[in-house]
This record gives C-alpha cells, structure tokens and sequence, in this order.
C-alpha cells in the first residue's frame, strides 16, 4: 500500500493571516498559532472532480453567459498555464474555478456596492479541469480594477480569483492572479500581506503577445504550484512485527 | 525519511473575498444559467435520509457576529473509514436569515491511518471568507464516540479540545459553531 504524507507548508511564502491593512482580516483573522500535525488519510485522499461535470462553455467566460452570442465589453484574452506540485510532476485532472469583476470592474453579485455598470452578458464564473500535462486554459475578458472601502477607498488591481483543487484536500488552494505591469499591484495590501516578494510575484500572470497576430488576443500565463505530496510503499504487516 | 527534497514554492494564497459565490457556488447566487448544480450540493449520493446526519452551526467574528459571506467545504470518508476520491465532498454557505450552515451527510468511520493509528471518525473542514488571507482548516469529531486515542485530539490540552467537538443536540443531530477569534477561538491546524 501507498502511504501519502503531503510536506509542510512554508508560511513564510504565504500571507500573513493577521494584517491590520487589509481591514476586514482585523475581525476575521484568528489570534492564536494553528497546531502542527502531520496530513494523514484524511488529507492526502482525495476529493477528485469527474469531467462530467464539465460543460462546453464552463471555460469560454466570454459565451456562457451572453444573450444571442453577444460579447461581453471589454477585450478578450486567454488565461493559461499548468498545474503542478512542488516537486514539478503536472496534476492532471486538477480543478480550477475563477471568477472575476466584468471590464468595469463590476461583480455580478447583490453584495457589490461599486457604482459601475453590470454586464448583462457577463457572468464573471468559469471552470475547467487540467488535461494530462496538467495544462488548463480559460477564454475571458480582461476584469477591471475597482474601488472598495478599506482605509477609506483602495483599489484593487486587475485580477482574476482563482479556487483549485488537486489530489487532495490538503492540496486545496485558493488565490488571485495579477496582471503584469499593473501599478495598483504594489498599492494592495492583500498583495502586501506577502512579504517574499518571490511569492508575490508568483502571482502575476505574464504577458504573452505569440496569439495577438493569429487570434487577436492577449494572453497571460499563470503557472499554479501546489504542495508536494510524498508517496513511500511499505508492504501490509501486522501491528507490533 | 524525507529524502525528496520540494523544488518549487506552492503558489501562495489569497483571500477568496466577498463575491467567492460567482466563482464556486452560481446557483446559490441566482446565476443558474452556467452549471447545472453546485460543486458538493450532496456528498454522498443514494444515501436515504434516515441514514444522514445533521451537523449545524455559524462562524462567529471577533465581535461575535456570525458571518453570512463565508463557505465551508467538508471532505470525510464512509461510515465504514473509507476515502473515496468521487465522494464525501460538500460546500456550504450559511442561510442569510439563521445564519447558520447546516451539513447533511452520513456519519463518517474511525479509520486505521497510513502511520498505523486509528482515527476517531471525523470531518474536516476548509473555510473561505473576505478577511481570511489564507484558507483555514480544522476538524469536526462527535461527543458521542470515543475520542481519548484519537492521535490529533490526544495532543490538544484539554482546555482546547472542545473547539473541535461537536456537540449532540438531538438523534442524528450535532452543533458546530466555530469562532475565529476571542475566548472560544476555535483550534486550526497545520496538517
Ligand atoms: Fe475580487
């Protein structure tokens, strides 16, 4: 039998949980230290997505909402890259979801009190497993930046919100990616709550122009590393020998 | 032995945010048009409800608020301590009036781990909200079994170990809050 154990996480390469910047996290953020203990079944097993689950459209962010085919505003671009884990085996079979404001920087959600305009064809949600290569790929609309309350009003970057899941629940990730050369990038504090600027910039989706002569589409590629999971044999024996 | 040394830094986190719903449950939000249901509607599926459980509670702030922006994914094995990959698997956001998430699912097994110890039966939990940079995870374990040589509750003082036990209500009923901060701050785990 195969026994899994998934290797620690470096905190140190992920946000700070209590960062008084970022307002929300004041009331939010636990206080006390988060106890260690080794993955075991539990974490290392599962859940995995059936590609049955998956529509035509779940990945074409620009038609699985639109009325009569119509685009959405704002301009097109393609999100890819490939998922997989910290010793760079690809996942295959990964799920990834996103979702994102529209090109004015409106939610399609009765929470968001920005005064810019809904899109009715544009929903802003999106999902796609990885293929073999572990290679994922969306077709979007560039979101726009937009103001929220926080030390009065910031603004976000552009960006897209990632969810993935590997093989495993430990494995479970969720993030942002950001747009290369935004200025807002360095202004966020949710960017900010990392202090390895290595890790912060692992967050920026980089700009790649090879698809606007054929398609006339930027595109941006955001590679997703999730944590190793060890794999050892040992052979099935009684307790105790 | 860890002889295999990791050669690239996981992707760090970030919050999830307010408007998670778009991306994870559309459904629960009124956009229908996209998925046909939601990921985790029912972890177990050909299950009667005479053989479900109930476990229910809120998320409570460091103010004491409960929060109605937060999802809670739960991953468990079988009621005989099996994982199986496609099953077991539930997201849930609470009711805007209660407040509260209510969880359906069949009372999970102890299980004998990949280290050889046995596992008093539990749920885990992964929760997502704005205001959390990082997801967080912890248990759920059930008053009612023998939780004494459970290798995760058996390293936690005694103190603390009731933030991780649920509390039975009635039959086949269990309450759950969690708070993420102040006096009962519930215990997250590294794992
Ligand atoms: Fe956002």
């Amino acid at each position: 039998m195969n026994a899994k154990s998934l290797i620690k996480r470096n905190y140190e390469k992920h946000p700070e949980i209590d960062f008084p910047d970022y307002k929300s996290s004041i009331f939010r953020a636990p206080k006390n230290r988060k106890i260690s203990f080794p993955s075991s079944n539990t974490e290392t097993i599962g859940p995995i997505f059936n590609k049955n689950i998956i529509g035509k459209l779940d990945n074409d962010l620009t038609l699985n909402f639109s009325k009569n085919k119509i685009s959405p505003l704002g301009h097109k671009i393609i999100v890819y890259g490939t998922v997989s884990d910290q010793f760079t085996n690809p996942i295959k079979g990964a799920l990834i979801e996103i979702w994102q404001a529209n090109a004015a920087g409106k939610y399609l959600h009765d929470n968001d009190e920005n005064p810019a305009p809904i899109d009715p064809n544009f929903a802003g949600c999106g999902r796609c497993l990885t293929s073999s290569s572990g290679y994922y790929e969306f077709l979007t609309i560039q979101p726009g930046p937009y103001p929220y309350p926080n030390r009065g009003i910031e603004w976000r970057p552009m960006h897209i919100h990632f969810s993935i899941f590997g093989k495993s629940f430990g494995q479970r990730l969720i993030t942002q990616m950001y747009f290369e050369g935004d200025p807002l990038i360095k202004l966020c504090p949710m960017v900010n709550s990392i202090r390895n600027e290595k890790a912060k910039n692992s967050l920026i989706g980089v700009l790649d122009t090879s698809k606007s002569n054929t398609k006339n589409l930027l595109a941006y590629k955001f590679d997703i590393v999730l944590r190793g999971i060890k794999q050892t044999y040992f052979e099935n024996r009684k307790e105790g020998l | 032995m860890e002889t295999i040394k990791a050669k690239l830094d996981e992707t760090p986190f970030q919050t999830a945010g307010p408007f998670l719903h778009i991306g994870c449950m559309p459904n629960a939000i009124k956009i229908n048009k996209i998925y046909q249901n939601d990921l985790g509607e029912i972890p177990f599926k050909d299950k009667q409800e005479n053989e479900l459980i109930t476990i229910e509670g809120s998320v409570f702030d460091g103010n004491g608020v409960a929060l109605d922006d937060v999802m809670i994914e739960t991953w468990q094995c079988d009621e005989k301590g099996q994982f199986n990959e496609d099953s077991g698997f539930a997201r849930l956001i609470p009711n805007n009036i209660t407040k509260k998430f209510t969880l359906k699912t069949i009372k999970p097994g102890s299980y004998k781990g990949f280290d050889r110890k046995t596992y008093s039966p539990h749920v885990s939990l992964s929760i997502s909200a704005r205001g959390l940079n990082m997801t967080l995870n912890t248990r759920v374990y059930f008053e009612d079994d023998e939780l004494k040589n459970d290798p995760l509750l058996s390293i936690i003082s005694l103190d603390n170990v009731n933030s991780l036990i649920a509390k039975k209500i009635k039959k086949n009923s269990y309450l759950f809050d969690i708070f993420l901060q102040g006096d009962k701050e519930t215990i997250f785990l590294d794992i």
